[in-house]
């Protein structure tokens, strides 16, 4: 076969673009099966969707206002809180643990005593395995705090509050104290 | 290059011309390479400009015209209707239907059974179905529902009955999880999809509209208040034997309507035709079907609460410059006709007296003092000549006299007789003689603080103060008290007004309203209690007026709804009235 310069550069083009035109088949064919990838994807997500639309109105029409009364009235009974059972603010909780009045015995309040933690568990989680790591749940609470260090300042913010919490209501019941 | 062999024997004459002939093909073939060369150079640019402008829309848009398609089948064909927490009462739902397709079997019967085998098959799956009914349709041979909204394991249970016409097509119904609550607001979507009665009604067109099917109506209704009011107004009913109940909890501030019932009601799941109409032997006799909306739609002469509205137009107008003075309270005979109160409560009254004891006398005089005037003049600014404001299309226009008020319609009116409006329009005047004597209308579409109606000015608000005190006074002393509900500081005024009938009032078909508000030493939220016929009962101590009917049911709604609103029970708060105390006996001993 003669094969003159022009011809093999012939050939070359034309297998280029074969090459080329194969190449974009692959490539379209390649982009269409990710297209219908992802036509499923989103077709699975709208059945999803239902099926979370479906449930939930399951959900509202099993637990709908009228069914929980009826199941109030027949197992529970709970009836809506008096005024009496409402708390409004700091003042009327600190007001409970006062003397009902001159002389009386003050309000009984409950305690636990401090158990001394013994020394080589230091924590009485140590029954406790986690399900997910297997660890103990002393030995997860051991490495907890030694990684997020930028609690620490929040963690003495709040037993700071709670201190000054404490004084509040102290100051609040010598107030009191002095008015009866 | 390429190379041209010359024939053997030709001439070099020749060679000259060959030449130049050579040189044009080669010229020729250049250009025509050239023009080739262009032609796919311009092909090329062409592909990258479409690839290019294709880039420039994906980018620019975001979105293929597929993915479109795709999103638009999450929207619903109708927009969610929602409470003002987000909580839906009305959405699209797709369920199975029972569809009965005779052509399902092409050759013979379209049924493998006999239509009586297969409609014991599905009475045995839905016990309730009329089996004759459905033999009828079975045996007809002509496609049609059988059940509309069926489980999907009864449609399992329908499959496995093994015929092939009994289909159970999955359709797309409107579904209101919450039954029939709140059913006359949000009223429900007939056959052909068109929103009926209530605020599927009203939106109908915003709920189709692109906008309403991808967000959802917020309505001002609070579901867990309205299930508390309709709660307790069904107790209230049942226990006094009453034909009808309504009620309304409406923001005193914003004219919001939280709570709207009109008992009884019906399951916008299931509507019947009895719920929409009702025969003329029933409407002779009074009865409205359920679909009727009582708060809205229905006028009544809502009596006695009429009185606080008066007593505020004359403190207003400057013709009550003392509460402490008194008026004779006994029967009054005006233009052959006399006015007396139900119970004599001594010779003469003072004002707290009178809302405490509830005397007609007393408010007709001082009506009567007003003129007819200014309280027809104050009833106007009320909006009690006009339809209720409201978003529903059902909307009962009061019984109004108009052109001037003689002397004896004056005084009627004083007391809520001789003009009929609907609870609705009660609750807005009471709202406005709370709140500083602004009136706004009501709406059920939730606003936000800036959209809230300027409103406009009825009573001044040193007015709506005394009116407060007065209001807290009825509930401590007077016919109210079975309304009061420790903590919450309720004010409010009983109302029991005859029922018209042939020939007159009917003494013993009585409206008992509650106008009531909470808390009164800042008045947020009205609620108005109404029952329709209440029977004396036992359990009312055999009295049919508000204060054994309407009342109790204010005093348990208010507990329940108080904490829900953000109104904590306070029994160390209350409006001082200590100035008006010494006024009233009971006031004066404490």
């Amino acid at each position: 076969m003669n094969l003159t310069s022009d011809r093999v550069r012939s050939i070359g083009w034309i297998s280029v673009l074969l090459i080329c035109g194969a190449l974009t088949i692959g490539l379209t064919l390649r982009v269409n099966a990710v297209k219908s990838n992802v036509h499923d994807t989103e077709k699975r997500i709208m059945w999803v969707q239902q099926e979370i639309d479906f449930l939930q109105t399951e959900f509202q029409t099993r637990s709908n206002q009228q069914a929980l009364r009826q199941i109030n009235d027949l197992e529970f009974g709970y009836k809506a809180p008096i005024a009496a059972q409402y708390i409004e603010g700091e003042r009327q909780l600190a007001a409970l643990g006062v003397s009902a009045g001159p002389g009386a015995p003050p309000p009984i309040r409950y305690a636990n005593a401090d158990v001394p933690q013994s020394a080589d568990t230091g924590s009485s989680l140590l029954a406790m395995v986690s399900p997910v790591a297997g660890a103990t749940a002393a030995a997860i609470a051991d490495a907890v705090p030694s990684a997020p260090t930028g609690r620490d300042p929040e963690r003495a913010e709040l037993a700071r509050d709670a201190a000054a919490l404490g004084k509040r209501l102290a100051r609040i019941q010598v107030a009191e104290a002095g008015q009866q | 290059m390429n190379t041209f062999a010359f024939p053997a024997g030709s001439a070099p004459t020749s060679v000259h011309n060959g030449r130049r002939q050579l040189i044009n093909v080669r010229q020729r073939w250049l250009l025509e390479a050239k023009l080739r060369t262009l032609w796919i150079l311009s092909v090329f640019v062409l592909v990258s400009l479409c690839a290019l402008a294709r880039i420039t829309y994906l980018g620019a848009t975001g979105l293929s015209p597929h993915r479109d398609s795709l999103a638009g089948g999450l929207i619903p064909d109708r927009g969610e209707i929602v409470d003002r927490n987000g909580v839906p009462l009305a959405r699209d739902f797709r369920t199975y239907s029972l569809w009965f397709n005779p052509k399902a079997m092409t050759d013979g019967s379209p049924l493998i059974h006999s239509p009586a085998e297969v409609a014991d098959g599905l009475l045995r799956i839905f016990p309730d179905l009329d089996r004759e009914e459905v033999i009828a349709k079975l045996a007809s041979g002509k496609a049609g529902y059988l059940r509309r909204s069926i489980l999907p394991e009864d449609a399992n249970k329908v499959h496995a009955l093994g015929e092939p016409a009994l289909e159970y097509p999955r359709e797309t119904t409107r579904f209101y999880p919450q039954g029939s609550m709140a059913a006359h607001v949000l009223g429900y979507v007939d056959s052909y999809g068109k929103g009926q009665v209530g605020m599927e009604q009203a939106f109908d067109e915003q709920l189709k509209s692109m906008d309403g099917r991808t967000n959802p109506s917020v309505l001002s209704i609070d579901f867990r208040v309205q299930s508390a009011l309709e709660d307790e107004l069904n107790k209230g009913m049942s226990l006094s034997r009453a034909k009808g109940a309504a009620g309304v909890v409406l923001d005193a501030e914003t004219g919001e309507v939280l709570a709207l019932a009109s008992l009884p009601a019906f399951d916008p799941n299931h509507v019947v035709p009895g719920d929409m109409m009702v025969s003329d032997a029933q409407a002779r006799a009074g009865e409205v079907p359920h679909g009727f909306n009582r708060v809205t739609n229905q006028v009544y002469e809502l009596g006695s609460t009429f009185k606080p509205i008066t007593v505020a137009a004359a403190l207003d107008a400057g013709t009550i410059t003392s509460l402490g003075r008194r008026w004779p309270s006994s029967p009054l005979h005006v233009a052959g006709f006399t006015i007396h109160d139900s119970h004599q409560m001594g010779a003469s009254m003072n004002v707290p007296e009178t809302l405490i004891h509830s005397s007609n006398v007393v408010t007709a005089q001082i009506a009567d003092e007003l003129g007819g005037e200014r309280l027809k003049q104050t009833m106007q600014d009320l909006g009690m000549n006009e339809r209720p404001y409201i978003e529903l299309p059902a909307r009962g226009f009061p019984l109004w006299p108009s052109g001037k008020w003689p002397r004896l319609r004056t005084m009627t009116v004083s007391y809520g007789h001789g003009i009929a409006v609907t609870p609705l329009h009660l609750a807005s005047a009471y709202a406005a003689l709370v709140n500083g004597g602004i009136w706004r209308p009501a709406t059920l579409r939730k606003l936000d603080p800036s959209d809230v109606p300027a409103g406009r000015r009825v009573f001044k608000a040193s007015t709506s103060a005394r009116i407060r005190q007065l209001l807290r006074m009825i509930v401590s002393y007077g016919t109210g008290r079975k309304a009061d509900a420790p903590g919450f500081r309720v004010g409010g005024k009983t109302g029991s007004a005859e029922k018209p009938g042939v020939g007159g009032y009917r003494r013993h078909s009585l409206i008992a309203t509650f106008a009531a508000a909470f808390p009164m030493d800042k008045p947020r939220y009205v609620v108005i209690a109404m029952m329709d016929e209440p029977q004396g009962t036992e359990a009312t101590s055999f009295q049919r007026t508000a204060a054994w009917n309407s009342a109790p049911v204010i005093s348990r709604v208010v507990p329940r709804i108080g904490p829900l609103l953000g109104i904590m029970p306070d029994e160390t708060r209350d409006i001082d009235i200590s100035d008006l105390k010494p006024l009233v006996p009971g006031g004066a001993s404490e």
